[in-house]
């Protein structure tokens, strides 16, 4: 028996788009999202100050020996500010540390109310803060960041909060409504719906090419329909 | 005009039209996420890079620091280690200079000194080093001029050094390189390959949302009760059997 090739391919194309359909339709629908909000949108941006470069007096600081001495282990020590004061920050193997760049103290972990002044010196918006906590489990919209953190929740529609560091009181990461909704955008179209970051996924690779075979059986059917038209009106 | 008229018809003519237009890049979207699926993220390596081995710094004397400025006002001021030698990074409204922490020289990161911090992050032989002005496509992800190191390894790394700070930028695999290829074809930005938020992008999205909309809405007109016939027959025979 001949095999009649448009029927078969015509079948494949929806048997595969019955197996594939609400992933494809998922994949655009989230694809769509991703494409038209930007990026730099989704990172958050527009939430935060840009820390401005400001000249340094360097002369009368504590030596950087003092600092390395007082932070064993430390592989960096940068000099920033912190609420206008300049300090030595210094990298450990326990994480950042504060030092007064003056005297060389160690500065202590910051306290509830200054992580109040900080978050609202780094927030470009003008909403309340609505909830300050000291976060040791990481939530699911920080998997990928350790803690612990501060969590500075503000009143929006987006719900911004930012995540700062207990002893530098600097930004760790920022999350509104939007970058919430990408990060579930994000784990319907790579189909990880646990850590939402494994691109390698079986479900997705098999998905994946499925997808693709429903796709080249519809070009097919494609070409076919519109050939199979010319040769009518031929 | 003709009233248009919502039937099955319609919508498989919709279906056929948004096809033919963007057809093709439905196909080379499933077979760019296909192939990405396939690679092994963890060959392709991380987006950013960055992550260098960091060494403790030494204890003991470093130069002065207030010694360090030469006129041009410092914006910042950075300690660490660059292979077993302390280094400033001094941030200035001139640029980036790097100093010896422990005589005060300026420093130049020369082909030796790139080669020995991309001998750390891998341990290949090396092939060739370069110089770029800026950075390549490879390398996208950050500024400023760098040397390239390339590696004699079954990936063809090559390593991105930053001819400002010394500092390990970011090693790229043919495994990365097949990746971004697909990549490229996934985010339609076939100059930069960097953005995915352009307005090609946006309309021919757009336009796959009609394609997988109708093709949703028309699984539901293509499959009669007689498509699933075989899945009956392969139950077990069903003894009682009502008749109304």
């Amino acid at each position: 028996m001949a095999i009649r090739w448009p029927l078969l391919v015509r079948r494949t194309h929806k048997w595969l788009a019955l197996v594939v359909g609400v992933q494809a339709l998922l994949w655009t629908l989230t694809g769509f999202y991703m494409v038209v909000v930007h990026i730099d949108t989704i990172h958050g941006d527009h939430l935060v100050h840009a820390p401005a470069a400001r000249p340094f007096d360097l002369s009368g600081l504590a030596p950087p020996s003092k600092i390395v001495a007082a932070a064993p282990g430390a592989s960096e020590i940068r000099l920033q500010r912190f609420a206008e004061a300049p300090v030595w920050r210094a990298e450990t193997p326990d994480g950042p540390r504060l030092f007064d760049a003056r005297t060389g103290a160690p500065l202590p972990a910051l306290t509830e109310s200054q992580v109040r002044e900080q978050a609202r010196r780094i927030y470009t918006g003008d909403g309340q803060i609505v909830s300050v906590r000291l976060l040791t489990k990481a939530p699911q919209e920080m998997q990928s960041r350790k803690p612990p953190y501060w969590q500075v929740e503000f009143t929006g529609w987006n719900r911004p909060t930012l995540y700062l560091s207990p002893q530098t009181g600097e930004l760790v990461s920022r999350r509104h409504a939007l970058w919430r909704v990408f990060d579930f955008a994000w784990m319907l179209h790579i189909m990880d719906y646990d850590e939402r970051t494994d691109v390698n996924n079986p479900l997705l690779r098999v998905a994946t090419w499925s997808a693709f075979a429903m796709a080249l059986t519809g070009a097919w059917l494609l070409i076919w329909s519109f050939k199979r038209r010319k040769k009518k009106t031929a | 005009m003709k009233r248009i008229r919502l039937t099955p018809l319609f919508f498989r003519r919709i279906h056929k039209w948004v096809g033919l237009i963007l057809g093709l890049q439905f196909l080379l979207w499933a077979l760019s996420g296909s192939v990405m699926a396939l690679l092994d993220k963890d060959k392709v390596g991380g987006h950013g890079g960055g992550m260098s081995h960091a060494h403790p710094l030494p204890a003991g004397e470093y130069f002065d620091v207030a010694a360090l400025p030469r006129g041009e006002p410092v914006t910042g001021v950075l300690l660490r280690d660059l292979g077993a030698r302390p280094v400033y990074e001094l941030r200035t409204t001139k640029g980036i200079r790097l100093v010896d922490a422990t005589t005060g020289k300026d420093m130049r990161v020369d082909e030796g000194m790139a080669r020995e911090v991309a001998s750390m992050m891998n341990e290949a032989p090396i092939q060739r080093v370069s110089i770029l002005a800026k950075a390549n496509l490879e390398a996208r992800d950050h500024d400023g001029a760098m040397w390239r190191v390339d590696f004699a390894d079954a990936e063809n790394s090559s390593a991105y050094v930053s001819l400002d700070t010394a500092r390990f930028l970011v090693m790229r695999g043919d495994t990365w390189r097949t990746w971004d290829f697909f990549w490229m074809l996934h985010n339609m930005d076939y100059v930069n390959r960097k953005s995915f938020n352009h307005p090609l992008i946006i309309f021919v999205a757009f336009g796959a949302l009609w394609l997988s909309g109708t093709g949703f809405y028309l699984l539901f007109k293509s499959f009669s009760r007689a498509d699933f016939r075989w899945l009956r027959r392969r139950r077990k025979p069903v003894v009682t059997r009502s008749t109304a």
